[in-house]
């Protein structure tokens, strides 16, 4: 028994030393958290990065899985870059750790936190933070990526991270981002355009993941679905938001792919609301391809909704 | 004087033509100073718009960098405090109550509330190289309360080679359900199978556990454990005054089968020296674990689904020339979600025992999980149980397990 133990780690230790890496590859390799980062990544980066994600667009970036598959993805990245702020409290770790991969380590050059930089929003301003606060992010609310000028804030993380991995190709990325941020401002102008009627316009939400976009196109959060952050929508809650609805005029609840509409349907039968269900991230539905025509998609559906 | 009237009306003679010339040029000029008049004022509008606009935007922009700088200010504050805890460890906390009915009335907890375990977690990063994870158990005794270590151990996270090590008490990676402490059970209680071959709490003793990734062409997840610990597990090897040592061999194989299911196969398989006989006989464990996972991503917090399946065949050798004792236990679970916060499951259990292939457990359970939160839960469970060696036995189980602190997210 104990020569067959013995032969066998033999067996196993020789096929570590003696096994070549596979799939070594020249672009690149970026796993991002959400695919919103991936499409930004994808743009920055270019023909010079493989980018893939961990959640899907149509997925609630809370509560990802911890998939050993992941760990694989991981393993071969040179760069992982997350959207911070603990959302991806329940899964980062154990994917990183599980993957071995020492360049990915927070704190290490293959570790991105897009949300350096970014002015946060709903930061809790008391000292103590505790659960009767619901799922509530201590540094501050981590939906930040729909308000297009931190996407800009976002591309210029990546850039500069990308160019210190890559220095030689450092030009070819600032190229890329001066052409991101051109874009984001024409289509911002669009965007707020469409939106200018609308200034003031109070709006329900399922979910607290519309702060950085209301505050960038003027529209004013009155209530949300939920109790809590995370806490899920109670008959008794509902009867107050259906009142503050009524009481404040506000016509239409946004909400995301992934929740339960019938909570919002109810509500909207009782109030005469209308429900507007957009994807909050790349992928979320197919016509939301990339981060621009995700916020496209956004943007007109509520204009077309509010403007009724 | 003839000079003079000849001059004056020479004078008279040009004058319309210059006066006609002059209301021309009068008027050409008036025409181009209106002209330039309209302009200058669309000028000026055009201006004062841009003005007015820039002194909106450059309002706007110092509203924001008051904003800005005020939550800065506020955030620096607020992180700064975090920031001297932040060398702490993760501290949480996971108490487990339940009570408990049966119709066995000589059962020491019949009809009994129970506090079953305090499960105190301390989690984090040494240094740049390695993580330290603590679970130290509060658990009632007789008269009083006993703390215990479930687990400890460093795990080394930049061997080479891509291997990671622990090293210290661990739970032995001995199928699927044994790595699982009481708390993250889907069920109250452990399988039979478990309970009858490695005790009630599971294997777990002081060693070293290493693992690696196995590089292979189809980029799939493979992943081979060593481990050696104390041999102190009483109930299939020895106990604990014996000096030697228990080794084990697990294989992981994970297979993301389509974004909304997996298939994890595993192969467990320990070995080491039993009490009877010390140092000749020896008792070897073989498991095998099959789990099938699906969960619509879209509908992943309303929806899911966990098929798991574990089966450990036992050899025990005994001493004086008696038989060897070929014995196995098994379980099979299903668990459905069927809304965000409530999941049914049934298990069904069999199994013998390590030092008894006579005996035999059969046992069905079913039960309802109400999640009030992630952090919160009650699970109400009836199990029967039927025994060829004793009578049947049915209980019920009112389970409320609640967690504080950041415990460290669960293994898939």
């Amino acid at each position: 028994m104990r020569k067959m133990i013995i032969l066998s780690m033999a067996f196993v230790i020789g096929f570590f030393l003696t096994t070549k890496v596979y799939a070594r590859q020249d672009k690149i390799q970026v796993l991002t958290t959400t695919t919103d980062l991936k499409s930004i990544a994808e743009f920055i980066g270019g023909d010079k990065v493989k980018v893939d994600s961990i959640c899907k667009g149509y997925q609630d970036p809370h509560f990802v899985e911890a998939k050993p598959s992941f760990m694989m993805k991981a393993k071969k990245a040179d760069l992982f870059i997350r959207v911070g702020l603990e959302l991806e409290i329940g899964y980062e770790q154990l994917i990183i750790d599980g993957s071995r991969n020492p360049k990915i380590r927070i704190g290490q050059l293959g570790h991105l936190d897009a949300a350096e930089g970014v002015p946060l929003l709903e930061v809790p301003t008391t000292t103590k933070v505790d659960r009767s606060m619901g799922d509530i992010h201590p540094m501050g609310n981590p939906h930040y990526w729909v308000d297009p000028l931190n996407a800009k804030i976002i591309a210029s993380n990546i850039a500069n991270r990308l160019s210190k991995i890559s220095p030689e190709n450092s030009d070819y990325f600032k190229e890329n981002l001066l052409k991101f941020n051109r874009k984001i401002d024409e289509k911002l102008s669009e965007w707020e355009k469409k939106l200018a009627p609308f200034k003031g316009e109070k709006i329900a939400i399922y979910h607290r993941s519309w702060s950085y976009f209301a505050n960038r196109f003027n529209l004013v959060i009155a209530c949300e679905l939920e109790p809590k952050p995370g806490i899920p929508p109670s008959p008794g809650h509902l009867k107050e938001v259906i009142d503050i609805i009524k009481r404040e005029n506000v016509k239409i609840i946004l909400m995301e792919v992934f929740y339960d509409e019938k909570p919002a349907y109810f509500v909207a039968e009782q109030t005469g609301a209308k429900v507007v269900i957009v994807p909050n991230s790349v992928g979320g539905t197919k016509e939301a391809k990339d981060y621009f025509s995700l916020i496209d998609i956004i943007v007109n559906k509520l204009a077309e909704a509010l403007g009724r | 004087m003839r000079k003079f009237l000849i001059f004056i009306i020479l004078i008279f003679s040009f004058s319309p033509h210059y006066l006609y010339a002059q209301e021309n040029d009068i008027n050409k000029l008036q025409e181009e100073i209106m002209l330039l008049k309209s302009q200058f004022e669309e000028i000026k509008t055009s201006y004062e718009k841009k003005i007015e606009q820039l002194e909106a935007k450059l309002e706007q922009l110092e509203e924001e960098e008051k904003t800005t700088a005020s939550k800065a200010t506020q955030v620096a504050s607020i992180q700064q405090a975090r920031n001297f805890q932040s060398f702490n460890p993760d501290v949480s906390v996971i108490g487990d109550f339940t009570t408990f009915s049966t119709d066995q009335k000589g059962d020491e907890q019949y009809n009994r509330f129970n506090l079953r375990q305090a499960e105190l977690a301390f989690s984090s990063y040494v240094d740049p190289y390695a993580r330290a994870d603590l679970f130290m158990h509060v658990e009632p005794g007789e008269n009083e309360w006993h703390l215990g270590l479930c687990e400890g151990y460093l795990t080394l996270l930049e061997l080479p080679h891509n291997l990671q090590a622990k090293i210290g008490k661990v739970k032995a990676n001995f199928g699927k359900i044994n790595r699982q402490h009481l708390h993250s059970l889907p069920w109250v209680d452990y399988p039979n199978m478990l309970t009858n071959y490695f005790g009630e709490e599971g294997m777990s003793a002081p060693g070293v556990s290493i693992s690696g990734l196995l590089p292979n062409p189809w980029d799939q997840y493979i992943e081979l454990t060593f481990e050696a610990f104390n041999n102190n597990n009483s109930t299939s090897f020895a106990s604990s005054d014996k000096k030697d040592i228990v080794y084990l061999a697990h294989l992981k194989n994970f297979f993301e089968l389509n974004e909304k299911s997996t298939l994890e196969i595993g192969g467990s398989f320990a070995t080491g020296l039993n009490d009877d006989g010390h140092n000749k006989n020896r008792t070897n464990l073989v498991g095998i674990d099959i789990t099938y996972k699906w969960r619509p991503l879209r509908e992943g917090l309303y929806k899911s689904l966990t098929f798991q399946n574990e089966l450990l065949v036992s050899h025990k050798n005994q001493s004086d020339g008696r038989q060897r004792i070929d014995s196995w236990g098994a379980y099979s679970s299903l668990e459905y979600k069927f809304s965000r916060r409530w999941s049914a499951f049934g298990r069904f259990d069999y199994s013998e025992f390590p030092d008894y292939s006579s005996r035999h457990d059969k046992a069905i359970s079913l039960g309802l999980t109400f999640a009030q939160s992630e952090y919160c839960f009650w699970r109400l469970q009836f199990k029967h149980t039927n025994r060829n060696y004793d009578k049947d036995t049915n209980e019920v189980w009112l389970q409320c397990n609640f967690g504080l602190g950041p415990h460290r997210a669960h293994e898939y």
